[in-house]
């Protein structure tokens, strides 16, 4: 059974590369993002989360919800392993997958087919299995002989249809996406949304930041709302609209 | 139901960082195969749409050897039989070392996309950078051997030895790209740095000119790292006696390397994404 397990989570950034001096000018007026504090030797920090906690159990599938800047996508990231945590921990059971970033760093010239290989491979799987599983992934993607041309005539739409299509074909346990994926369209929308429900069947977690009310009541059945960093309680899907007209947690 | 687990903790004490980056190494070495995955991509990337593709590869090398060989040899007095081979073994393995350092300076800024949304172990990367260098380098066996073929009817060719010395330098370039890549991601001068830094070691290290030409023990040879790392590949293949401590210096540096750039993953595992 997969499992999502956060306690205490407390993420800080330093800033890199900055005039520091001329933000700190500013940090009195900051109207989003997390809190900025200035650190020792002038170097700015962004406390990107503060304390969140919260449990998954297999079958749950999380909204969350905040603003630009909330922390929202912070804590996708340190799902993925990518952002280690300053304080506290984070302890998954299960195979993580994630969609965050459409283009992985892989080179705009590689073709649709070069990119499912190196997404597979990235995710763990065996030029082997890539190659056992090149067929139902070239036919969920949709993209038909696309899949034989460089990724830079792409459209936004068929990239995150690739990278959805190897995402959710890796045996992925915990499934962890930014909203990009909405750029689909309708036909692919629908496809996307029986895969997901399909994941979630298996017992499997899926955490979904974004800022459609309508997507998340679509795919989740909870919801965290994010706030400067800190986090509301996990509640219902249905207390959605309770949750974000209640005062910042 | 895979047992796939994964426990992320906040800083809990330098001991437990060494140990979390040991941890990381091993989890490098067991994803070895990813990074051959990259290099190979990186290759293949570099010369996609193109004609004569990796050839370029060979047939640039080829060209700068027959111009600079027909004209240093002349320069230098020495027989094209006693120079090409000489400078052609130098160019190619001094090729490979110079390319990996200014490369090393992209390792992790390039791999940013990947980093930002996977827990994959940082130090596959500058495997990939240097695996890289070593496939642009298999290129070139196809010039050193002509060129051997050419100018040395019969020599006694320690293949063995140059293939140890190949493996110590090889040994030493992941540890430099390691540290490079680190610092470069960091601080954004450093590529430029390197860059004349190379450059300058270039025209220091004996890749043109003979180290005969200047008195033994010279300090731009014996203190010259890079001196060493061609010489542990050249003279074998070029039949003539290994250099003298060449081995041992490049397994001490490698050592020494290899415990500064543990040391600085350890400090800085957890930032380098941020420095992305």
């Amino acid at each position: 059974m997969s499992s999502v397990s956060v306690r205490q989570l407390t993420l800080r950034f330093p800033v890199y590369g900055l005039d520091a001096k001329s933000l700190k000018r500013h940090l009195a007026r900051v109207a989003v993002g997390g809190r900025l504090s200035a650190a020792r030797r002038g170097l700015q920090v962004v406390t990107a989360l503060d304390n969140v906690s919260f449990e998954l159990r297999g079958g749950d599938r999380l909204g969350l919800v905040g603003h630009n800047g909330s922390g929202k996508t912070t804590l996708l990231r340190a799902l993925s392993g990518a952002y280690l945590p300053d304080v506290g921990e984070i302890e998954i059971h299960g195979r993580v997958a994630s969609l965050l970033d459409l283009s992985l760093g892989i080179d705009p010239t590689a073709t649709g087919i070069d990119n499912i290989f190196l997404r597979g491979r990235v995710a763990g799987l065996s030029t082997a299995a890539i190659q056992e599983r090149l067929e139902a992934i070239s036919e969920f993607s949709g993209l038909g002989p696309y899949l034989a041309m460089p990724l830079k005539t792409y459209s936004a739409g068929m990239q995150a249809r690739l990278a959805f299509a190897v995402a959710t074909s890796v045996d992925a346990e915990v499934l962890l996406m930014d909203e990009w994926f909405a750029v689909g369209d309708a036909d692919f929308q629908e496809h996307a949304q029986a895969r997901l429900k399909g994941l979630v069947e298996r017992a499997n977690v899926l955490v979904l930041a974004s800022h459609d009310h309508d997507l998340l009541r679509a795919y989740c059945n909870k919801v965290m709302r994010l706030d400067g960093g800190r986090a509301s309680p996990v509640v219902d899907i249905a207390q959605l609209d309770e949750l974000l007209h209640a005062p910042a947690p | 139901m895979s047992s796939a687990y994964t426990h992320l903790t906040g800083h809990r004490g330098h001991l437990a960082e060494a140990r979390a980056a040991l941890d990381d190494v091993r989890r490098a070495l067991g994803r070895s195969g990813l990074a051959v995955s990259l290099a190979w991509h990186d290759i293949v990337a570099r010369y996609r749409g193109s004609i004569l593709g990796p050839l370029w590869i060979t047939l640039s090398m080829a060209a700068m050897v027959a111009g600079i060989g027909l004209l240093y040899a002349q320069l230098f007095r020495l027989s094209l039989a006693e120079y090409v081979p000489f400078l052609a073994l130098g160019i190619v393995i001094w090729g490979m070392i110079s390319t990996t350092i200014v490369e090393s300076c992209d390792t992790f800024t390039h791999a940013a996309g990947m980093l930002r949304q996977t827990s994959l172990p940082l130090l596959i990367f500058p495997v990939r950078t240097v695996l890289r260098n070593l496939i642009n380098l298999a290129h070139h066996v196809v010039i050193v051997v002509v060129v051997l073929a050419l100018f040395t009817p019969w020599r006694e060719i320690d293949l063995a030895a140059a293939l140890l010395g190949l493996a110590l330098v090889v040994v030493n370039l992941v540890w430099v790209t390691t540290v490079v890549g680190i610092v470069a991601a960091r601080f954004r001068d450093i590529p430029q740095i390197v860059a004349a830094v190379v450059q300058f070691a270039m025209f220091m290290t004996p890749v043109f000119w003979r180290p005969e030409a200047i008195p033994e023990r010279h300090l731009v040879l014996t203190l010259n790292p890079f001196h060493y790392m061609i010489a542990a590949v050249r003279r074998p293949l070029l039949g003539e006696p290994g250099e003298p401590g060449a081995y041992a210096i490049l397994a001490a540096l490698a050592l020494a390397g290899w415990a500064l750039a543990f040391g600085l993953y350890v400090i800085t595992r957890r930032r380098i994404v941020h420095y992305l």
